[in-house]
């Protein structure tokens, strides 16, 4: 029997929504396109065909009527106009929002809870690292030998391109994306994020900017790899358009993302959860965040002045106009360098957490854990010039950037200090986060030491742009952050669906990438110290072995990461159910029903010790 | 970690309705005030907003805009960075002048090539004067009453609890944000191009020194359009009774904006007058 208030309810939640009703990802598809055609129409239409930047315009304008169509067609729009015409969102249109029964559909709307968002941002990032991963396949198989085989150095130039910025991007948001979305709300002991329409912004913006992304292969590719260095950006085709594009609509997602997370961590902590009492991962989100809001301004600034050369005749980066290549360098990397800590930060901060829970242990010296993710974020801002120098560049400067430089080891080393103090002599659960783990710091001192070495000015001088730059990169990329990233998978997988991430093809695929990385960017490592050089699709003969055990190592890697897909397909239908809390963890996401309700907490919850005081001994099974 | 009440639940994976929500977990919901709220955009109030007071909200909205100004004072500096760099590299002397063709295109169009079918003469180093810095100032003048205005606007509503008198304020300063607008419109139109050919290509094109102006105006340009936007919104926020004596929150978020963007003319004014032409 229906009572009056449940039939009030549901009336009531029937009328909200308004045109978010009609909206979805196929509306944001379908307006995408449309205001693509419109734009590309009327430019076609308006400009100067005989004009020297008149295909460039056209694709710029096809590009922006893209992502207004998009953001238009999935509801972002909906917000600001409302707001502009007085008429506030209701109860009733806030339920709807927050996807409150509609099922899976929800998942391809604009929702605005936070769980939600999370998931989307697992799909989103697993769908990224497919793409760049597929491309990665494509480089090494041309690289299996000496000479061209499928494709050309041009095709090939496009390839390393993409790869190297879908792969950044789907690294920017691998951990932070989907852990600072589901988790870290109820680990604070919050009932969603501060800003949810934000969030919604954040991760549909996210997805425009990554097909924005991807369709630069349409329309000729990039040839001059994901830094886009000027003025050599001058000779690529419309691709640089599209891309330039692409990373200033990123860089809106990331820093609307970054706002939402600091505030949501500042401001909606519950009674009891100070800055000391937060679980060590809620650091690792907000550094990243804060950094992210200093250096991809840069980014799209950088991006904005690509695209006026390119599209107005401006000479920012043009010699011939007043303009320097180094103009960009500079603005570039003083975004690259912070964006590398941006992506390590919260992998490390995730490893933290996992290694307290399953050693049962506190986080060694919580407070050097989080100065050393401070203190990182913030040195980070301070070396970027060491990218250009050998660019000649400021010379004299040459020294106190390598100073800057090696300093930042203090912090990196301090990471593993933390680390292992955590899990020494801790009862270690070797289960499926745990091991990901072990891998991360493995990988993570070859990638920290090699890094120590290019650092130093000599060196760099005779290893930039070799192979063993490459290697040490991915070593902490691949070997590190997405180490990290699985990690962070397993360990809050059963958070997210209710079961255990399948332990058996789990450690199989730990082992096949785990082996993988190290043949692979090993022999890479020996390549580049034998002077091979970055970007080129074919070499000289005295490098034909390393590349064959490399690519080798890149097939090992690709069937261990699709066993792990495998494993997530299957688990997150018919995996193992784990419970609610199956880690024996204490923070407050493992307090909750799994999966959590809409709102996280019935009552909230008052903190009155830190979340890894482990009294009990961990039941293991 | 201790807690003094918490949410238990204890559903496993067969427990799960197919859309991944558990029964519970709608329970929960259903016994729970509603979601949303908080959100920058004004669902604080009426919406509800898990039952936060106005002055929580509001606080949580101020520091998001106090986030966003970070972020465009960053946009700001890499910017003032990107004119000083031009400026002080001065690349092959060209921060002012460029090689091409003195006049408008039009009078090569027109009488040389199309009409006269001849060829362009050999080009020449052109130089470009600096813009007009007290056109500058007047624009920065304009913003920084429009400023003034709606931060009267907002002391005097938080005086008054006024709101109806607060909507011709709003609207005032909205018209006067536009005023700004149009006049950087203006100054965008001002800014000195010179006619060169490249690869049978004609087209104007920006020295450094142009340029440089061109992206600060350019974002100035895309500052006067959210006041705009913004002053809108008020106005009719106002008028619609969403803006009233006891929430006036929103207008102190706005007004923060708007005077960051003052500030920011000022600070780009001041630089492009002292620091101008190399010599």
């Amino acid at each position: 029997m229906t009572t009056t208030l449940e039939h009030t309810a549901v009336e009531e939640e029937s009328k909200g929504g308004g045109l978010a009703r009609h909206q979805n990802a196929g509306t944001a598809v379908a307006c995408g396109v449309l205001f693509a055609f419109l734009f590309w129409l009327v430019a076609r239409k308006t400009l100067d065909p005989t004009g020297e930047a008149f295909n460039d315009q056209v694709t710029t304008l096809l590009g922006c009527g893209w992502i207004i169509g998009f953001w238009f067609g999935i509801g972002a729009f909906n917000g600001p106009m409302r707001w502009l015409l007085g008429r506030d969102h209701t109860r009733a249109d806030d339920l709807y929002y927050a996807g409150h029964n509609q099922g899976r559909a929800r998942y391809w709307k604009y929702t605005t809870d936070h769980k939600v968002v999370g998931v989307q941002y697992i799909i989103v990032t697993m769908g990224l690292l497919g793409v760049g991963g597929m491309l990665a396949m494509a480089i090494r198989t041309e690289l299996i030998m000496p000479g061209n085989h499928f494709v050309n150095q041009q095709v090939y130039n496009a390839f390393i391109s993409l790869h190297g910025m879908i792969m950044i991007l789907a690294l920017i948001v691998a951990i932070a994306g989907p852990w600072a979305n589901f988790v870290m709300p109820i680990m604070i002991g919050a009932r969603d994020m501060a800003f949810p329409r934000l969030n919604a912004l954040s991760l549909w913006t996210l997805v425009g900017a990554a097909s924005l992304l991807v369709s630069v292969a349409a329309v000729g590719g990039l040839t001059m790899g994901w830094v886009v260095l000027a003025p050599i950006t001058d000779q690529n085709g419309v691709g640089m358009d599209l891309f330039a594009l692409a990373i200033v609509v990123f860089a809106v997602s990331s820093t609307v993302g970054g706002v939402n997370v600091v505030c949501t961590i500042l401001t909606m902590r519950t009674k009891g959860m100070t800055l000391e009492r937060v679980p060590i991962f809620v650091w690792g989100a907000i550094t990243t965040s804060a950094l992210a809001l200093y250096a991809f301004p840069f980014f799209l600034l950088v991006e904005v002045l690509q695209l006026l050369d390119r599209n107005v005749a401006t000479s920012f980066f043009v010699s011939g106009g007043g303009g320097t290549g180094w103009l960009q360098a500079n603005l570039f990397w003083l975004m690259g360098h912070p964006e590398v800590y941006v992506i390590l930060t919260p992998a490390v901060a995730v490893c933290f957490e996992i290694a307290a829970v399953m050693s049962r242990k506190p986080v060694f010296s919580y407070r050097t854990a989080v100065a050393a993710m401070v203190g990182l974020s913030g040195l980070s801002i301070l070396v970027w010039a060491h990218h250009m120098f050998t660019s000649g560049w400021a010379p004299t400067l040459g020294g106190p950037f390598m100073v800057t430089t090696e300093i930042i080891s203090i912090p990196t080393g301090l990471f593993f200090l933390v680390l292992i103090g955590t899990l020494w002599r801790g009862h270690v659960w070797m289960k499926l986060p745990t091991i990901w783990m072990f891998g991360f710091i493995a990988n993570f001192i070859i990638g920290g030491i090699t890094g120590i070495y290019l650092s130093d000015i000599p060196i760099d001088n005779q290893l930039h742009g070799t192979m063993f730059v490459t290697a040490h990169f991915h070593y902490i990329f691949v070997g590190s952050v997405l180490f990290a990233a699985v990690a962070a998978l397993a360990f809050w997988f059963p958070k997210v669906t209710g079961r255990f991430l399948d332990e058996f093809l789990g450690r199989i695929s730990f082992w096949l990438v785990f082996i993988g990385v190290q043949v692979t960017f090993l022999a890479m490592f020996v390549s580049g110290l034998r002077g091979m050089p970055r970007r080129v699709s074919s070499y000289s003969v005295i490098f034909d072995h390393t590349n064959l055990i490399t690519t080798i190592g890149a097939y090992i890697i690709m069937s261990g990461m699709l066993v792990l897909l495998g494993a997530i397909i299957k688990s997150w239908g018919h995996g193992e159910p784990s419970g609610p809390n199956p880690w024996h963890a204490n923070s407050l996401e493992w307090m909750v029903p799994t999966p959590p309700p809409l709102e996280n907490f019935d009552v909230m919850p008052v903190i009155t010790e830190d979340p890894y005081n482990f009294r009990e001994e961990m039941v293991r099974s | 970690m201790s807690i003094d009440t918490h949410a238990d639940g204890d559903v496993t994976g067969d427990e799960f309705a197919e859309d991944g929500r558990s029964a519970e977990g709608n329970k929960a919901h259903d016994q729970e005030s509603h979601h949303g709220g908080g959100e920058g955009h004004g669902g604080g109030d009426d919406g509800g907003g898990h039952h936060e007071s106005p002055e929580v909200v509001d606080g949580r909205q101020r520091m998001a805009v106090w986030l966003f100004i970070g972020g465009d004072m960053v946009i700001l500096a890499g910017l003032l960075f990107t004119y000083l760099y031009l400026r002080g590299t001065n690349t092959e002397g060209h921060w002012m002048n460029m090689v091409g063709y003195t006049g408008h295109p039009w009078s090569y169009y027109n009488n040389i090539l199309f009409v006269k079918g001849g060829s362009l003469p050999n080009p020449t180093t052109v130089s470009v004067n600096p813009v007009s810095a007290g056109f500058y100032w007047l624009v920065t003048l304009v913003t920084a009453v429009s400023a003034g205005i709606i931060w009267l606007g907002e002391k005097r509503l938080r005086a008054s609890r006024d709101a109806k008198a607060f909507v011709p304020i709003a609207a005032l300063a909205t018209v006067v944000a536009l005023v700004a607008l149009v006049l950087t419109i203006v100054q965008l139109r001002q800014i000195p191009e010179i006619f060169v050919t490249q690869n049978d290509s004609a087209y104007m094109a920006y020295t450094s020194y142009s340029s440089a102006i061109l992206v600060l105006e350019g974002s100035a340009l895309l500052h006067m359009f959210v006041l705009a936007f913004l002053g809108l919104g008020l106005s009719i926020r106002a008028s619609r009774g969403v803006i009233s004596g006891d929430k006036w929150y929103q207008v102190r978020l706005v007004r923060l904006f708007w005077v960051w963007v003052a500030i920011s003319s000022v600070i780009v004014a001041a630089v492009i007058t002292s620091v101008n032409t190399i010599h």
